[in-house]
């Protein structure tokens, strides 16, 4: 079992990987958002395995801010762009 | 009990292992956000329920549930957000598309 623990790093660091190089910024955000995933369930495999019920909430809150940041960064980065691309276009759509 | 749960997880961690080789595989925005988001929600559902399978019912399973109830409304939600505020912004998925032929 704590074996599991070694390839869900491996996946981590594949996903923080990814969101570094991901060519564009919606890239990123998915790369972290999948990164934030899988710190969920380290969290979840260390409460698991020493039988610490309380990491349980530390997952919980992890998964719900990860969840509020994602949305507050698109929701700022998107309206900019929105803008650059009305001025761009020169069109109101 | 034990066995179960152990086996769940190893096919939790083999679905996500097809996520990792989504991501390498595919270059293109709008394929990865398909593929991998989907996959990663899988894994990680199987992966919750192996480890609430091996705590048996308990206050620990019950938080695992509640875990479980979170990822599986905040995950797809996320992504969807993601995908659509890019549409929206203006991100161009022709150009984006070419990229997965080479």
């Amino acid at each position: 079992m704590q074996y599991i623990l070694w390839p869900m790093l491996a996946f981590l660091l594949l996903y923080i990987g990814m969101a570094v190089r991901g060519p564009s910024m919606w890239d990123r955000m998915l790369g972290m958002n999948l990164a934030s995933t899988k710190v969920i369930l380290i969290i979840l495999m260390v409460a698991s395995l020493q039988d610490m019920g309380f990491l349980l909430d530390y997952a919980i809150i992890y998964a719900l801010s990860g969840f509020i940041g994602t949305l507050f960064i698109t929701m700022f980065w998107g309206t900019r762009k929105r803008r650059e691309k009305e001025k761009r276009d020169g069109t109101d759509q | 009990m034990e066995l179960t749960s152990n086996i769940i997880i190893i096919i939790g961690t083999v679905f996500m292992l097809f996520g990792a080789i989504g991501i390498l595989k595919f270059r293109s925005f709008s394929l990865r956000v398909l593929i991998i988001s989907k996959i990663d929600t899988v894994g990680a559902v199987t992966v919750v329920i192996g480890v609430a399978l091996r705590h048996g019912i308990s206050f620990f399973t019950l938080r695992v549930l509640l875990l479980l109830g979170i990822l599986l409304v905040v995950n797809p939600m996320v992504t969807h957000i993601i995908t659509r505020t890019a549409h929206v912004s203006g991100y161009n998925l022709e150009e984006d598309r070419g990229q997965d032929d080479t």
